[in-house]
């Protein structure tokens, strides 16, 4: 009989472990449940049960307020994704954006994790995409930049932000960890520095104020003067990450390479940055998430990415008590990307630390 | 010649030459070029422009301000202002954060999910997409005509939550806060020098008695800031359309905090519960031997190593919070940024304007890590034995 | 070619304040094989770490296969060349299969293709007998074969004098004598050798010259014979007597 006793059903022990351990305990989930109930029914219910679907029911929507008006979604959605890209055209700024997510999922493939194959995948991805929406090529009509709007428009800042700051990130860790004392103190200072300063205030300046002290020649479109100065913050911040990847590596490593005869770039090439990048992997994904979510910015400079085309499409005096509708549409799509990548990164951490010991 | 281009030593220093002497041609290039295009605009450079008033309002100070005020008073109140939505957003934050760290580790299953959830919502979305999230809410509180006060004097309202506010001058507000901040740091400091005295109940008795004076004198100095003719605490009413009385905290002012302090909180959760998950079990497992409650286990055991050992990454985070202090220009909260933003559209003046603001955040931002930096090596574990 | 593989003339090394190296005189003809050994902290490694340049020296000159070892960087990469070096911690690359690790520096280096690489390196592999590991990644061996396989990979760049630091020091008990004999093959086949090492036994079979070095000076050098069996210097009967008594 005592043998029976023992053994309650394992599901039920769990529960009383996890939920219910000591009275205490007991309290706080019964209320914390009770407190989420409540949350998870009044939102179910805006959002579900008192909604409006469909196409074009904004006179509805105003009517009926304490329910979401889903039908904003429906009507505007192309405004909110492709800004004022010509319509017929919206195609080609779709097929874009599914090139680039193509990309992000084939970079997470093993497979291309090499020096030469990564660069080339996102390479031609970026090439692919600017070809689809610039035009002009293959008989497809020229679309300016200055048209581009919505999603692509984040998707493409991002892009050319990733593209353009990696291999400065490299150079900015190289430059930084130099045995010539000159060069590490100088990079450090530039590093500490730009990593201090808000990246508004680098926008705002590479935006407004970099034209002043620029050449005539080097002055460039307002949105590659953004590019570049993000890309220049993105790349100090990886450049400690990649710093901290090295200092990871134990110091033979380089010293087996130079006892046998390797020059300086083939150390660093073959040696040094395939470790660095192994040991810097997770918070470099974390890195590349949290400036997906900082390209919203753009949109106080007056860039029209996908915040300020949210905003346009429920600006009109049709849509305007639709606004929250259309922060939770735009914060779900930032929402879908920047979680599955956190995920994806997490599951490389624990994939990484199983393989070391 | 052939010797001297092979030489390490020559190819050391002509490297680092080369680069340094890369970067100074480029400020140099820069600097020219500008004063070339300041010269062919017709404006004056240099700070004299700081002595000019500056003809337009600002919606939020803590000093006086008016339209008179000269452009260095208003970059002055532009300090300020991202000086007070940190000092009271951070702290805040950490609050936060650290009660949702705590709950993600607390074993309680129905506390780990709610900690996780409110981690990964607010984690996900970006700060200025929250912001003006939180400002669309705050905006569509009801109107002053048909809000109704809970709690006996605080109005939710779309211009504003008014709270009950002391008539006491900003200046003894200020000096009353300095007075609380000091009394804590020296009752730290007091605590950390007498800990070998183990007179516990003596050491207690001497803590009291330092809170005791220093919150009267406290109230001592906002007595003394008390503005005549009016009453001691002002309650906001209803007067016609709008409330008179009390404090009003502005629509903008009220997201910036609730953005930065739920965002930050989010972070700073991840961290915390990093922290606990670095304690070595043995720790919680010694002090179950010694028969500790699981109160002190938690308050006197986890939670100091837990803090110890995130506290450079805090500070870190910390330094990158008060930057996000800039997002309030996207609804136009009058912070630093949005200041000096609004000043170089209306003066022209913009390369000594960037120059005020990049060389503000940068003191700010390294006092702040200084300080930060010295508590850490305070309260850091010590001595290079440690097998934890 | 001269006459020596490596001739060292008052060599002087300091790190900063600290005096590491006093004065160092030392001959290694072609062919010899030199042991050196003494406590921890008298420079032995230093000594050996300065030869291929991974330590730099303040005064005094070191030739190597008669090049002079100074700050011309030619005269750097080729004495790196000329020279291998096997390491007490294997420091084999990790993302690297053995045999990648064998073939990246004479491809680079040596500019060999692929094909000659890999058959001198799967060569060289039979030759410290474990041909078979070539395509595994150096943590799924032994420190045992991490070290055959770092002295394989040293050997595959046809060095002319080979550096060992204390190749054993970091090995289990019953993995020493598969390294050593790799080392007594290396020998016998005419190899120049200087090593570093605790191992006396090696020293006695192997050595044409055993060196004693404590606080950065050479104390004393001799044959195997004698230095063992009849050392001049007090200071060397004791190391001797510390090293030899268990």
């Amino acid at each position: 009989m005592t043998d029976l006793a023992i053994q309650s059903a394992p599901a039920l022990s769990k529960i009383k472990k996890h939920y219910f351990a000591t009275p205490l305990n007991s309290t706080i989930t019964v209320l914390l449940a009770a407190f989420t109930a409540w949350v998870l029914w009044s939102l179910f219910n805006w959002a579900f049960l008192d909604a409006i679907w469909g196409y074009g029911k904004n006179e509805e929507c105003r009517a009926h307020e304490h329910g979401a008006c889903w039908s904003f979604v429906a009507t505007r959605w192309r405004i909110v994704l492709f800004g004022l890209y010509p319509f017929e055209e919206q195609w080609r700024s779709a097929l874009a954006c599914i090139v680039m997510l193509i990309v992000a999922v084939l970079s997470c493939v093993p497979v291309f994790w090499s020096a030469k194959r990564l660069p080339l995948l996102w390479v031609v991805g970026f090439v692919t995409f600017y070809i689809l929406m610039r035009g002009g090529f293959f008989g497809l009509t020229t679309v300016v930049e200055r048209d581009w709007g919505g999603l692509s428009l984040t998707v493409f800042i991002f892009a050319a932000v990733c593209l353009l700051g990696m291999p400065l990130s490299i150079l900015f860790a190289l430059l930084r960890r130099s045995e010539l004392p000159w060069i590490a103190r100088t990079m450090a200072l530039l590093i500490d520095v730009i990593r201090s300063l808000p990246l508004l205030s680098i926008m705002f300046t590479f935006a407004i104020v970099l034209p002043f002290v620029l050449p005539d020649w080097a002055i460039g479109d307002k949105l590659y003067r953004v590019i570049v100065g993000y890309a220049i913050f993105f790349a100090c911040y990886q450049a400690e990450i990649i710093r901290g990847g090295m200092q990871a590596i134990p110091v033979g490593q380089e010293e087996a390479a130079k006892a046998l005869g390797m020059g300086y770039w083939h150390r660093i090439g073959y040696i040094v940055l395939p470790q660095a990048f192994r040991n810097a992997l997770p918070p470099t994904i974390n890195q590349f998430v949290i400036t997906f979510k900082e390209t919203s910015l753009v949109t106080i400079i007056g860039f029209f990415d996908i915040l300020a085309s949210g905003r346009a499409a429920a600006g009109t005096a049709d849509w305007s008590f639709a606004t929250i509708e259309m922060y939770v549409f735009v914060g779900l799509l930032f929402f879908v990307f920047v979680f599955s990548l956190s995920r994806y990164g997490a599951y490389l951490e624990r994939r990484m630390s199983v393989g070391s010991r | 010649m052939q010797s001297l281009i092979k030489s390490r030593r020559v190819r050391e220093a002509g490297l680092q030459f080369a680069f340094v002497g890369g970067i100074a041609a480029m400020v140099i290039i820069m600097v020219l070029v500008g004063r070339a295009n300041l010269e062919a605009q017709g404006m004056t450079s240099g700070l004299g422009f700081l002595e000019r008033a500056t003809g337009w309002r600002i919606s939020f100070s803590l000093i006086d301000y008016s339209t008179n005020s000269t452009y260095a008073r208003a970059i002055l109140v532009g300090i300020l202002n991202s000086l007070f939505l940190g000092a009271i957003a951070l702290p805040i934050a950490t609050i936060i954060g650290v009660a949702v760290g705590v709950m993600r580790t607390s074993g309680n299953g129905m506390a780990e999910l709610v900690g996780t959830t409110f981690v990964e919502l607010f984690r996900n979305a970006p700060l200025i997409l929250q912001l003006l999230f939180w400002y669309t809410l705050l905006l569509g509180l009801p109107s002053p005509r048909n809000a109704e006060p809970v709690l006996g004097g605080i109005a939710l309202t779309g211009r504003g939550i008014y709270i009950p506010g002391i008539n006491v001058t900003g200046a003894s507000v200020f000096v009353a806060v300095l007075i609380m901040v000091a009394a804590f740091a020296l009752a730290l400091w007091l605590g950390a020098r007498r800990w070998p005295d183990i007179h516990l109940q003596r050491t207690s008795r001497e803590r009291k008695l330092l809170w005791a004076l220093a919150v009267l004198a406290a109230i001592i100095a906002m007595w003394i800031g008390r503005i005549p003719e009016t009453q001691l605490v002002s309650v906001p009413e209803a007067a016609g359309l709008n409330y008179r009385g009390g404090i009003r905290i502005s629509p903008e002012l009220m997201a910036c905090l609730i953005a930065i302090a739920i965002y930050g909180a989010a972070y700073i959760a991840e961290i915390v519960r990093a922290g606990f998950n670095a304690i070595p079990k043995g720790q919680s497992e010694a002090a179950r031997a010694l028969g500790l409650s699981p109160w002190y286990i938690f308050s006197r055991i986890r939670l100091p190593l837990a803090i110890r050992i995130v506290m450079p990454t805090l500070i870190n985070q910390y330094v990158w919070l008060f930057k996000a202090t800039t997002i309030g220009i996207a609804i136009s909260f009058t912070d630093f940024f949005m200041v000096i933003s609004t000043a170089i559209n209306q003066s022209g003046q913009t390369l000594e304007l960037i120059a005020i603001l990049m060389g503000g955040f940068l003191i700010i931002n390294y006092s702040m890590a200084w300080v930060l930096n010295r508590v850490n090596d305070a309260i850091k574990l010590k001595g290079t034995q440690l097998r934890i | 070619m001269s006459d020596q593989a490596i001739s060292i003339r008052s060599m002087n090394k300091y790190y900063g304040g600290f005096h590491a190296l006093k004065d160092i005189d030392l001959d290694v003809a072609h062919g010899e094989k030199v042991v050196i050994c003494g406590p921890s902290g008298s420079g032995k490694s230093t000594l050996i770490r300065c030869i291929n340049r991974l330590e730099e020296h303040q005064a005094g000159t070191i030739a190597v296969n008669g090049i002079p070892l100074d700050d011309n960087v030619d005269n750097i990469d080729e004495i790196r060349r000329e020279a291998g070096m096997v390491f007490q911690n294997f420091n084999l690359f990790p993302h690297m299969t053995i045999l990648e690790n064998c073939t990246l520096a004479p491809r680079l280096v040596r500019k060999q293709t692929r094909e000659e690489a890999e058959a001198i390196a799967m060569s060289y592999l039979e030759r410290v007998k474990i041909p078979e590991q070539a395509h595994k990644y150096p943590g799924e061996l032994s420190g045992g074969q991490q070290q055959r396989v770092a002295i394989a990979r040293a050997l595959c760049m046809a060095p002319e004098i080979m550096l060992f630091d204390e190749p054993t020091s970091a090995l289990d008990p019953e993995m020493i004598s598969e390294v050593l004999d790799v080392m007594v093959g290396l020998a016998e086949e005419g190899m120049t050798m200087v090593c570093v090492t605790h191992e006396m036994g090696f020293a006695r079979q192997v050595a044409d010259r055993v060196i004693f070095m404590a606080d950065g000076e050479i104390i004393e050098q001799a044959p195997p014979g004698e230095f063992f069996d009849n050392p001049s210097s007090e200071r060397t009967k004791t190391f001797l007597g510390q090293v030899l008594g268990h």
